[in-house]
C-alpha cells in the first residue's frame, strides 16, 4: 500500500502556476528524493505534504487518510528543515520533546523516545546543551532526532545538508542512509544536489518548472533519461548535445547529420525525414581518437584533473563546448586538436519535443 | 599606489596617530562635554550650595538633600511626586507594553491584511506634539463640552462618565493612559521589528510540532524577543521618570487636583523656577534634579547588571 500518494495536485499563486498536475505514489519504507533546479516547485510540494501550504486543487493521502484539511501536526509527518529550525531558547532534550507535549504524549513515553533517538544519533552527551553550543552537524542530528521522536508515518527533509561543509555533507549523507535502513521509514527528501539524490534515493523524482519530468531509480534515470531535461540534469559534467537533422530514413534506421558531428545512423523510432533531433552522449562515453558511430572533433580549451579522471573541455567548430572524460595520466593539453568518438549504444536520441527515443542498446 | 587605510594608520608615528584620534573623537567629546557632562556636574555642584537672605551662594554640603528627604515641607510633596511617578511608570508597564507586544504579535501574523495601514495609524500619535495631544484629550474629556460623555451615552454607558481629569483619584491614571495612547506605537514598532527577525522556518517547525498561532507566539516568539522587551522597559522607565510635558500641558505646573498628578518633573519645575506664591530655588531645584538623576541611574544599572545579563540575544 502506498504510504503517501499525491493525486492531480496543482498550486498557483494568482496567475503563476508553481505545481502542475503532480501525481506521485510512494511506498511504505521508500526513500524518494525530489530533485530539480531552484524554483522547480520541489520545496513547495514538500511544504504541501507537510501541511504548511495548501494546494489549489488535488489530494494528498498519507497512510490511507486524506490529509488535505488536517493541520501539520495531525498528518503524522515530521520535517527536517534546511536551517535546522531548532528552538534557540531550549536545550536539546526540550527541543526534541517540545512538540510531543502538545500532541499528548505522556512524560515517560517522551523520555523513552528521546533516549532511543539520542542513542541512535549519538546525542546523549549533548542533551543538556543549547543549539548555540552545537556545531552544524550536531544541530542537524538534533533536528533529525526531533523528527524521529515524533514516530511519523513519513519523514520530510528539506535540503537538510545544504548548510553543512563538504566533508560533513558526505558523512551526514551516510548517516541519513543508515537511519533509513534502521527505521525502515518512508522518506521524502528535497535537494538540488544530484549527488545526494543519486546516493540516497530508492527512486528519484526529477522536477522542472512545476512538473514532474521523470520518476525512476537512480541508474535508470542516468542510463535512460526520459527527455532532454533529465538527460542534462542528471550526471556531472552534463551530457553533451548535438543538434542534428534527419536526412534519410531507411528500414528502421535514420541517418542524421548536423554541424560538428559526422553523419551517423540511429534507430528511426518516430523520426521522419527532415525532422530536427538532438543526440546526446555522456562525457565518459567519449574516447579520444577511438572509433564509434558518433564522431566529432574540436580544440581542447581546458583540462580539469580530478585524479581518477580528467575532464577535457573541447571547443567545437560551431563554438559550443563539449566535455570528454579522460582516464589515466595521459591527458591532452590545452590547444590540442582532438577527435572524439562514442559507440552507438551510448548515444541518446531525442526528438524535436525533447523526448528520448531509444538507444541502440534497447533495440 | 595607495596603501590600504588600516596599514597607513598602523604605520603612523604615535603623535600623528593621537592627533588623528583627536580629530575624529574631538568634536563629539567637546559637544557631549559642553551640553551633557558639564551641566550634569554643574547641577550636582549647585545642589551642594544654598542661598542666604542677600541671595549670595554659600556651600552647604548635603544639607539640601537632608531637607528634601526629611523636612515635612519638602519631603511630603517630594515623596508624593516620587510615588505618583512610580504609578505613572507602572501604568505604562502594565498597559502600554503588553498592548504594544500584542499589537506587534497581531501585525506579524502572516494572514493579516492592511498591515501597513494599521501600523501607520497606531504609530501616528507618537509623531504628534505632546502639547497637542494633551490639549485634545483635555477637550475630549471635559465634562462641559467634551465628546467623551456624549460618546458614552450613545452606547448606553453615560452613567460611567466622570470628570476623570478633575478627580484626585483618577487624574494621574487618566494622564498615564493618555500617554499610553500616544506612545504605544513605539514598543509596537520595536517588538514588531524583533518579531520579523525570527526566521519563518522556526515558525514552520513549531506548526509541524502542533502549536497554534497563539502558542507559537507565547512559547516561541515571545521568549525570543525578550531582549527587546527589556529594552522597551528601560526606555519606558527613563522616559517616565523624565516626564513633564504632558502633565504640564494638561494640568499646569500645579499638577492638580491637589497635586494628585504631580510627578518628579513638575515638582522639579516648581522648585527650580517657582510658581505662583512659591519662589524659585535653584539650589534646591538642583538637588531635586540630582535625586532624579540617581533614581534613573539606579534603575538603568539594575537593568544593565541584573536583567540584561540574564537575557540572551539569539542569532538565527
Amino acid at each position: 500500500m502506498a504510504s503517501l500518494s499525491i493525486d492531480a495536485l496543482n498550486k498557483s499563486y494568482g496567475e503563476t502556476k508553481v505545481l502542475i498536475d503532480i501525481d506521485l505514489a510512494i511506498d511504505q519504507g521508500e526513500f524518494v528524493v525530489l530533485v530539480g533546479p531552484s524554483g522547480c516547485g520541489k520545496s513547495t510540494l514538500l511544504r504541501m505534504i507537510a501541511g504548511l501550504d495548501a494546494p489549489t486543487s488535488g489530494d494528498i493521502v498519507i497512510a490511507g487518510r486524506k490529509v488535505n484539511a488536517l493541520a501539520p501536526a495531525e498528518r503524522r509527518i515530521a520535517m527536517v528543515f534546511q536551517s535546522y529550525a531548532l528552538y534557540p531558547h531550549m536545550d536539546v532534550r526540550k527541543n526534541m520533546t517540545f512538540g510531543l507535549k502538545f500532541t499528548g504524549v505522556p512524560a515517560a513515553e517522551r523520555d523513552k523516545r528521546v533516549a532511543e533517538a539520542a542513542r541512535m544519533l549519538r546525542l546523549e552527551p549533548l542533551l543538556a546543551r543549547y543549539p548555540r553550543d552545537l556545531s552544524g552537524g550536531q544541530r542537524q542530528r538534533v533536528a533529525i532526532g526531533r523528527a524521529i521522536v515524533r514516530e511519523p508515518d513519513v519523514f520530510l527533509f528539506d535540503e537538510p545538508l545544504s548548510n553543512l561543509d563538504a566533508a560533513l555533507r558526505v558523512s551526514t549523507r551516510v548517516e541519513i542512509a543508515r537511519l533509513h535502513r534502521l527505521l525502515k521509514a518512508t522518506i521524502v527528501y528535497v535537494t538540488h544536489d544530484q549527488i545526494e539524490a543519486m546516493t540516497l534515493a530508492d527512486r528519484i523524482v526529477v522536477m522542472n518548472q512545476g512538473r514532474i519530468e521523470q520518476i525512476g531509480k537512480p541508474l535508470d534515470l542516468y542510463y535512460e533519461p526520459a527527455n532532454l531535461f533529465v538527460a542534462g540534469f542528471i550526471g556531472s559534467p552534463a551530457m553533451n548535445f548535438f543538434d542534428v537533422k534527419v536526412s534519410r530514413i531507411e528500414g528502421g534506421s535514420a541517418l542524421v547529420d548536423g554541424p560538428c558531428v559526422a553523419p551517423l545512423t540511429v534507430p528511426a523510432g518516430s523520426l521522419a525525414q527532415g525532422d530536427s533531433a538532438t543526440i546526446g552522449v555522456r562525457p565518459e562515453h567519449l574516447t579520444i581518437g577511438g572509433a564509434g558511430s558518433l564522431a566529432t572533433t574540436g580544440q581542447v580549451e581546458l583540462v580539469e584533473r580530478l585524479g581518477e579522471a580528467s575532464f577535457a573541455h573541447v571547443r567545437r567548430a560551431d563554438d559550443k563546448l563539449i566535455v570528454a572524460e579522460v582516464r589515466g595520466r595521459d591527458t591532452p593539453a590545452a590547444g590540442d586538436v582532438i577527435s572524439l568518438a562514442a559507440p552507438a549504444q551510448d548515444v541518446h536520441v531525442f526528438d524535436a519535443a525533447g523526448r528520448r527515443l531509444v538507444t541502440a542498446e534497447s533495440q | 599606489m595607495a596603501e590600504p587605510v588600516s596599514q597607513v594608520v598602523a604605520s603612523m608615528p604615535r603623535a600623528k596617530f593621537a592627533a588623528l584620534m583627536a580629530l575624529f573623537l574631538g568634536p563629539s567629546v567637546a559637544i557631549y562635554t559642553l551640553f551633557s557632562i558639564y551641566p550634569l556636574i554643574a547641577t550636582m555642584g549647585l545642589s551642594t550650595y544654598t542661598t542666604d537672605a542677600t541671595g549670595a551662594y554659600r556651600f552647604a554640603g548635603l544639607a539640601n538633600f537632608v531637607i528634601l528627604l526629611t523636612d515635612a515641607v519638602w519631603s511630603k510633596p517630594f515623596w508624593n511626586a516620587a510615588w505618583n511617578n512610580l504609578i505613572f511608570f507602572a501604568v505604562h508597564m502594565a498597559v502600554q507594553n503588553p498592548i504594544g507586544i500584542a499589537l506587534a504579535g497581531l501585525l506579524s501574523l502572516p494572514q493579516l491584511r492592511f498591515r501597513g495601514f494599521y501600523r501607520t495609524v497606531i504609530f501616528l500619535p507618537t509623531m504628534l506634539s505632546v502639547v497637542i495631544v494633551g490639549f485634545s484629550w483635555s477637550l475630549i474629556l471635559s465634562p462641559l463640552w467634551g465628546v467623551a460623555e456624549g460618546a458614552l451615552k450613545a452606547v448606553g454607558l453615560g452613567s460611567w462618565f466622570a470628570p476623570w481629569l478633575g478627580l484626585p483619584s483618577t487624574a494621574l491614571a487618566t494622564l498615564a493612559l493618555i500617554s499610553v495612547w500616544q506612545f504605544v506605537g513605539i514598543p509596537m514598532m520595536l517588538i514588531y521589528a524583533a518579531l520579523l527577525n525570527i526566521p519563518d522556518e522556526l515558525v514552520d517547525a513549531a506548526r509541524v510540532d502542533g502549536l497554534g498561532q497563539f502558542r507559537i507566539f507565547w512559547h516561541i516568539k515571545l521568549p525570543l524577543v525578550l531582549p527587546t522587551i527589556g529594552l522597551v522597559s528601560i526606555l519606558t522607565f527613563v522616559g517616565n521618570f523624565n516626564a513633564f510635558d504632558l502633565i504640564y500641558s494638561v494640568k499646569g505646573a500645579l499638577a492638580g487636583p491637589n497635586f494628585a498628578s504631580d510627578i518628579l518633573g513638575t515638582f522639579f519645575y516648581r522648585t527650580f523656577f517657582g510658581n505662583q506664591l512659591q519662589l524659585g530655588n535653584p539650589t534646591m531645584g538642583a538637588a531635586v534634579a540630582t535625586v532624579m538623576f540617581f533614581i534613573i541611574l539606579v534603575g538603568v544599572c539594575f537593568y544593565l547588571f541584573v536583567i540584561q545579563r540574564r537575557l540572551r540575544r539569539y542569532a538565527f
